[in-house]
């Protein structure tokens, strides 16, 4: 407040600042410097060489990384897609309506945010089993739908309770049919919350490990899946450029929503969860 | 169409997905944890599954170690965020750097951080080259051990660099909508900055920064991929260990994999508790 | 009891070229009650801060009792500042809230209750001190924040619009205990408000602040009936600007003279008078008077609003309803301007 100008205050904050900033992109580095790296040895502090050779790798028909990557793509539009569906009228019953039993759903729906998957998969996989959707692609999308859909009706809900039902009753008063309101009136008037909310139900989707883990049984491999491999099996390399290209959507997605991305919004909520 | 019937068909879709799959999952987990699945045969529920995980000495050790890793990472992470929103608050040369790899932080997923950490942290790691360098060690093995290690400090710090700017996020815009004003309220009312800081802010930012950290604890006590690479093999942290005995070649320890999934759950009902009942709190006030 | 002075206060944001507050100097006298005036923006609440430590001023000086405070962090300075929105800490009892300050003080409990339950009899709301201050009226938020402030006993009391939150029948409540109790304790108090309504009732003095500079401090009344120039006069609601000239005590228009009562310095100049001031009727010589015509008139309940034209010039005049029943939209009417109620502009 008062001393706010004081030099002594500035230096300070840039200081704790600068350490901040270094402390958060320290992680990102190693990998990034490895990705181009050619045999990198304890004890050099850079490596001795260059190379493309792991971007060659990762890029390549054989190795599996592409394959890796639209199939994570898939899976992530496809739990994206449903999440949306079944999201936005439940955000619109949650956000627009006061009935009994409210909180007891909005419970509901809060629990798969802060119950960790393993607690629920491990049953999920005995069931699965039976029915066949183990070791597949529609299993993994199903699972993956545990912490997306909860995700997409907070953030539907948010949206919900700041809209105004009116312009509907105006809509349907002018003439419009229901599917006619819903496509002219009601979709515009939501389309940025679920342009966003699909955004991180994507993201969302994208980092899980053990659902893909277990119900993919090792035959569904995502990127996370992959990325994990090849880090426990020391190709420090591949796994430098896998983990590049794995965290480029957040990075793509953080600047088209940077300013949905406040904590103001309750769509940070699920980033607790990536 | 009435407003129920019209609110049920609204809500229907996506709760039947939650209830089946999120709590069909906990209650098969649950039956299978006594031995009870009358579908294959087992219709005599038993607590065995219970009994042999709480007489394990590495079922303590790992439920130890899996608390002091969501208690110390929630813990330090808080009191870092809330410094860090102090900071973010003010003016100063580079905050709006901070502020994009705050929002960055939160896209990269747990495990491209977990790798990083251990780029950084292992006994040939960035770290311990550049003490070799300095020639603080003479070789890997000389460097503390910071991942796979028995304290979990590897974990901490991944846990650390993801929930600082989770946490941060959600405090500082909470700092930002009750705005200076109570603050210099309190300064005038003969409040040291401290005080104000100590009687004002933080009793205005404690719902939210609570049920910020209650989310973290529960997923730090839950997360597998992290301690997975980061952390030692014994003990290994719950999930891990749950993983390990449900994917065990014995099929008779998939019941105490179960029971510890149970256990998880409950740990994360007390949870969701906590979290309900802060996040009321901040609405009321 | 402190003598508050502001010597030529200056702050500038960062960031902007144009002061927020353009060397303001005022001498506030031990006790007063003062209320600083003037449209939102217009650096008000800057200035308040500034006494109160809460900014930094770029330039200037504070003084209380002549000695500068600018060096005293806001809790040493026996300022405290009440705000619009009262600022009430919404997770305290009443009585915490009220007993805050003693606390930060590190004042024994027992003390601090004493005191406590003392204001609240003082603001008249003895049995709410368990309440939060959720639970109370608006009214009674603002009272538990003066009490607040009150029982540090400052030096100065800084009050942020008090009465703007206010319906019509509370601020005159209001008006009156916050007279009473600064009076009572004497502390010199400054208030700031958009509101000249507000600043009449309530203040000793007035300081009008137009675009971060001080126009006119002074007495209430003086704002109505000799304000400094247009530009004040309009803030205070004139609306009747006459061009001409002076001559001798005589404002020479194009309709006629007006004999003035003050003595004015002859030249140019701009004559103004009160809606509520210009009379219906004439003297017996005709002096200060003129026959106007009557363009419109509207009935307000306990007055009626006339606007009438003389030669290019609108008048606007404000009657008894009784005074012109007679009168029509259309017909002539005389207008009296008495001496009294006359005052030119400085041009």
């Amino acid at each position: 407040m008062q001393r706010n100008g004081s030099l002594l205050g500035s230096s300070f904050r840039f200081l704790t600042g600068a350490l901040l900033i270094t402390w958060l992109v320290l992680p990102l580095i190693p990998l990034a410097i490895w990705s181009f790296a050619k045999g990198w040895f304890y004890p050099s502090l850079l490596p001795k060489m260059w190379s493309l050779k792991a971007w060659k790798y990762a890029f390549s028909d054989t190795s599996g990384v592409l394959d890796s990557l639209w199939l994570t793509i898939g899976i992530s539009l496809a739990a994206t897609f449903l999440s949306v569906l079944v999201g936005v009228p439940a955000g619109r019953a949650l956000g627009m309506y006061q009935f009994k039993g409210k909180s007891a759903v909005e419970l509901l729906i809060l629990a798969p945010m802060i119950v960790p998957g393993i607690a629920v998969v491990l049953g999920i996989h005995s069931v699965f089993i039976s029915m066949g959707l183990t070791n597949s692609v529609p299993g993994v999308i199903l699972v993956h739908l545990i912490p997306t859909i909860p995700y997409m009706v907070l953030v539907m809900a948010g949206i919900f309770a700041n809209y105004d039902p009116a312009f509907e009753s105006q809509a349907r008063s002018l003439g419009a049919s229901a599917p006619k309101t819903f496509w002219y009136v009601t979709l515009p008037a939501i389309m940025p919350g679920i342009i966003v909310g699909g955004l991180f139900a994507f993201l969302v989707s994208w980092s899980q490990y053990i659902l893909t883990l277990l119900i993919g049984g090792g035959r569904v491999v995502t990127l996370p899946l992959l990325l994990f491999n090849f880090a426990t099996s020391g190709r420090n390399d591949i796994t430098g450029a896998i983990g590049m290209i794995y965290i480029l959507p957040g990075i793509i997605i953080l600047i088209l929503t940077a300013k949905h991305l406040s904590g103001r919004s309750g769509a940070v909520g699920g980033f607790g969860q990536i | 169409m009435s407003d129920r019937f019209k609110i049920g068909l609204l809500l229907f879709p996506a709760l039947s997905i939650i209830v089946v799959l999120f709590f069909g999952g906990l209650l098969v987990g649950l039956m299978r944890s006594f031995n009870y699945m009358p579908v294959i045969g087992l219709t005599q529920p038993d607590l065995s599954a219970y009994v042999s995980v709480f007489t394990d000495k590495e079922f303590y050790l790992s439920f130890l170690l899996t608390f002091h890793i969501a208690f110390t990472s929630t813990v330090i992470s808080c009191i870092l965020a809330v410094a860090a929103a102090l900071l973010l608050r003010r003016q100063f040369i580079g905050r709006a750097v901070v502020n994009f790899l705050f929002q960055l932080n939160l896209t990269v997923p747990h495990l491209v951080g977990a790798i990083g950490i251990l780029y950084l942290f292992s006994q040939s790691g960035s770290f311990a080259r550049l003490a070799a360098e300095w020639g603080m060690i003479a070789g890997p093995s000389d460097f503390p051990a910071l991942v796979f290690d028995p304290y979990a400090i590897g974990i901490i710090l991944q846990y650390v660099w993801k929930e600082v700017p989770f946490i941060g996020v959600i405090v500082l815009a909470n700092m930002q909508s009750i705005g200076e004003d109570y603050e210099s309220v309190a300064r005038s009312l003969g409040a040291s900055r401290w005080q104000a800081f100590r009687h004002v802010l933080l009793p205005l930012i404690f719902p939210g920064m609570l049920s910020a950290s209650v989310m973290v604890f529960a997923f730090t006590f839950g997360a597998y991929e992290i301690p997975a690479i980061l952390g030692a093999n014994y003990p290994a942290a719950l999930p891990v260990l749950a993983y390990r005995h449900y994917t065990d070649v014995d099929l008779a320890a998939r019941p105490e994999a179960m029971a510890m999934a149970i256990i998880i759950a409950l740990l994360s009902a007390v949870m969701i508790y906590f979290y309900v009942r802060f996040s009321r709190q901040r609405v009321r006030s | 009891m402190t003598h508050v002075s502001l010597k030529q206060l200056t702050k500038i944001y960062p960031g902007s070229i144009e002061p927020s507050l353009d060397q303001l100097s005022l001498e506030i006298a031990s006790g007063e009650l003062t209320a600083l005036l003037g449209p939102s923006g217009c650096g008000k609440t800057t200035t308040m801060k500034m006494i109160a430590g809460l900014l930094e001023p770029t330039a200037g000086d504070v003084t209380f009792d002549g000695r500068s405070v600018l060096r005293d962090k806001p809790e040493h300075r026996g300022v405290v500042m009440v705000f619009q929105n009262y600022l009430l800490f919404p997770y305290m009892s009443v009585a915490a809230n009220i007993g805050f300050g003693l606390k930060m003080r590190k004042i024994d409990q027992t003390e601090i209750d004493r005191r406590v339950s003392e204001m609240l009899d003082l603001v008249k709301l003895p049995d709410l001190g368990a309440r939060r201050p959720s639970e109370l009226s608006g009214g009674q938020q603002q009272r538990v924040a003066l009490a607040r402030a009150l029982i540090v006993q400052p030096n100065v009391l800084l009050l942020d619009e008090p009465l703007s939150n206010l319906d019509a029948h509370l601020r005159f409540e209001m008006r009156d205990l916050i007279r009473n109790l600064q009076q009572d304790m004497g502390i010199t108090t400054i208030f700031v408000t958009h509101d000249q309504e507000e600043a009449v009732v309530l203040a000793d003095k007035v300081a009008l602040i137009l675009d971060g500079r001080l126009k006119q401090y002074d007495v209430p009344s003086a704002f109505y009936s000799r304000p400094v120039d247009k530009a004040t006069a309009l803030f205070f609601g004139g609306q009747n600007f006459l061009a001409g000239t002076v001559n001798d005590d005589q404002f020479v228009t194009r309709f006629g003279s007006l004999r003035l009562s003050e003595k004015t310095p002859n030249g140019p100049g701009t004559l103004t008078i009160r809606p509520e001031n210009i009379r219906i009727g004439s003297t017996a010589d005709g002096r200060n008077s003129v026959v106007a015509s009557l363009i419109d008139k509207i009935y307000l309940g306990t007055q009626t609003r006339l606007q009438c034209q003389v030669g290019e010039t609108q008048l606007q005049v404000i009657a008894n309803p009784n005074d012109v029943l007679e009168y029509e939209p259309g017909q002539n009417i005389p207008l009296l301007f008495p001496e009294n109620a006359l005052w030119v502009l400085q041009s």
